[in-house]
């Protein structure tokens, strides 16, 4: 079975389920944690289970994840008393940062969550431009500034062209030149599904900003993660 | 308007919180340079930050600013700023709460990115956000850890308080809870555990350390008290200045770098029959109470520490981007 975790009110996965239609595939929410039946224990004793989409899974069956989340929102937990619902989204996160990190061991996990994030890296902007910089691709500084009164903050460079990496695939009608610099960029971070924008497809674009979380609307991208989640880092769809 | 280096050194928390101020003492009994930004100032206090290839910014607070290029080293204890007083009475649609925020997430974003000695950076600190992710570096590490089930199903949670006979439960994430050992009187509320997955573990017997890393430097002492969580505690809590084993000693230290932790307080507990568990390991730890108790110079060597970072030591070489790829939870 592929799981895909996401937020309750996301119909991204919806979409991919339909997409991957003849796969085994099944949607964790929040409400699924609020079910009886999960089961992790540190002692590797047994596999584990996991409640997916409101049904009891053997861990062993879990084949490989699709993270579209980067954390519970309390706002997702309308089974919970209101008062309780900051404590329980902290708490929800928490494990399954565990159990997320602990599948790898046994499937690829895309993206591997971080301590900060459970889809990789989340980055905030000027995060990925230093680390785009330090990669050696040509950026525009970004400047953020506080102070009352407040104004707003400079507004983003607009950017035009987006390339998305998965696995050892590239997507985007950009430049070669431009393609080698986000598969650059997504090995030295480590993360293995990543849109990276910049500022025009052209040959000396600078970077704009990256997303571990990228846009589903394109079904090659969701064919590509079907891929590599199937068969593994090395093949493209 | 004054314009100045920072003395190298950054401390960026509340003046009064005790470990900030016992660190700023001996920075400055040191005869350091030490700038120290007050959280409270929030509405008299401006930060431009500006990040590309090279990271730079400056902060003023009133009349006074500074350069962030210049420091060196930072220690942090920020408090979140919205439950400052003066924000929280603000209301979330005021100016101030939303400068308070921006503040806030400006200065962490600097202490991510500096290339300066920061203890410790937000990005490591967050390790300690998931109880049983932590857990699992600590095992890697060579240490024990209690045998623990996370579950939402009340009958595994009673089978595994029969299999153990005594067994605590505490918050799986890195919110601060009591730990509590369970009772008869819990049983009324075994349901709830359907609710949200919910951490048990086995009780683990024996004596108590708290152990501060600071840097290759190591602080350990005992502590004897008779609650489930001595922080806790109402009764005296005996706390005895101690050395470890070397090997227990070395693998602290270890269990630190690894988590790119300047500083760390851990929690380890030995069994009578000499095995080493560890509970936590805190990326900010209130190390000011067990040095009162224990007379240990923690705050000297912390301070040591961030003066090593201003001196551009290469301490500060902790990796910024890698997400540690080679690292994989136990099984």
């Amino acid at each position: 079975m592929i799981v895909i975790v996401a937020n309750r009110w996301d119909q991204t996965p919806k979409a991919i389920v339909s997409r991957w239609g003849e796969h085994n595939v099944g949607v964790v929410t929040a409400s699924d944690l609020s079910l009886a039946g999960w089961l992790q224990h540190s002692n590797g004793a047994d596999q584990g289970t996991a409640v997916i989409g409101r049904k009891l899974v053997p861990q062993e069956e879990i084949t490989g994840v699709l993270t579209l989340l980067p954390c519970v929102f309390e706002e997702e937990l309308v089974e919970i008393a209101p008062e309780d619902r900051s404590y329980v989204a902290a708490e929800m996160t928490a494990f399954l940062l565990f159990w997320l990190s602990r599948l790898q061991s046994q499937c690829l996990v895309l993206n591997r969550p971080t301590p900060s994030c459970l889809s990789g890296p989340c980055w905030r902007r000027e995060k990925w431009i230093h680390a785009a910089a330090q990669a050696g691709i040509p950026v525009q500084p970004l400047r953020r500034h506080a102070a009352l009164p407040v104004s707003a903050e400079e507004e983003a460079t607009p950017s035009s062209a987006t390339v998305t990496v998965v696995g050892k695939c590239i997507f985007g009608e950009v430049e070669d030149d431009l393609q080698r610099q986000a598969r650059r960029l997504a090995d030295m971070v480590g993360v293995e599904l990543l849109a990276v924008r910049f500022s025009g497809p052209e040959r000396g674009a600078s970077f704009v900003s990256a997303d571990s979380l990228p846009d589903f609307s394109d079904d090659g991208l969701a064919d590509a993660v079907l891929a590599y989640l199937r068969d593994g880092p090395a093949k493209c769809a | 308007m004054r314009v100045s280096g920072a003395g190298n050194i950054l401390l960026w928390g509340l003046p009064a919180d005790p470990p900030i101020m016992a660190v700023r003492d001996a920075l400055q009994r040191a005869g350091r340079r030490v700038t120290l930004l007050d959280q409270q100032t929030v509405a008299d206090t401006e930060v431009q930050l500006v990040v590309g290839p090279t990271v730079e910014g400056r902060v003023r607070v009133k009349e006074e600013t500074f350069d962030l290029a210049a420091v060196n080293a930072a220690y942090l204890r920020p408090y979140d700023a919205r439950e400052f007083p003066e924000v929280a009475r603000a209301g979330q649609d005021s100016e101030l709460w939303q400068h308070a925020l921006a503040l806030q997430d400006i200065l962490l974003s600097w202490a991510d990115l500096t290339p300066a000695l920061v203890l410790n950076r937000p990005s490591h600190m967050a390790v300690n956000g998931s109880k049983p992710y932590q857990a699992s570096w600590i095992e890697s590490h060579g240490f024990r850890i209690p045998d623990t089930l996370i579950t939402t199903d009340p009958d595994a949670a009673l089978e595994f308080w029969r299999q153990h006979d005594r067994v605590i439960y505490k918050s799986v994430s890195g919110i601060r809870s009591i730990v509590s050992r369970l009772t008869a009187r819990h049983l009324q509320r075994f349901d709830n555990i359907a609710s949200c997955p919910t951490q048990f573990q086995q009780y683990v017997p024996g004596t108590e350390y708290r152990v501060h890393v600071v840097g290759e430097e190591i602080f350990a002492c005992t502590v004897v008290s008779e609650a489930d969580d001595y922080r806790y505690s109402t009764e005296p809590v005996d706390m005895q200045a101690c050395d470890l084993p070397d090997e227990v000693a070395a693998r602290s230290r270890t269990l630190a770098a690894a988590m790119n932790l300047f500083l760390a307080g851990l929690d380890l507990r030995c069994t009578p029959e000499g095995e080493w568990y560890c509970f936590e390991v805190n990326p900010s730890p209130a190390f000011t109470c067990f040095e009162q108790r224990t007379r240990q110079p923690i705050a000297e060597a912390v301070a040591r520490l961030l003066a090593c970072g201003a001196n551009g030591s290469g301490l500060a070489s902790a990796k910024k981007y890698a997400p540690q790829p080679e690292f994989r939870c136990a099984k």
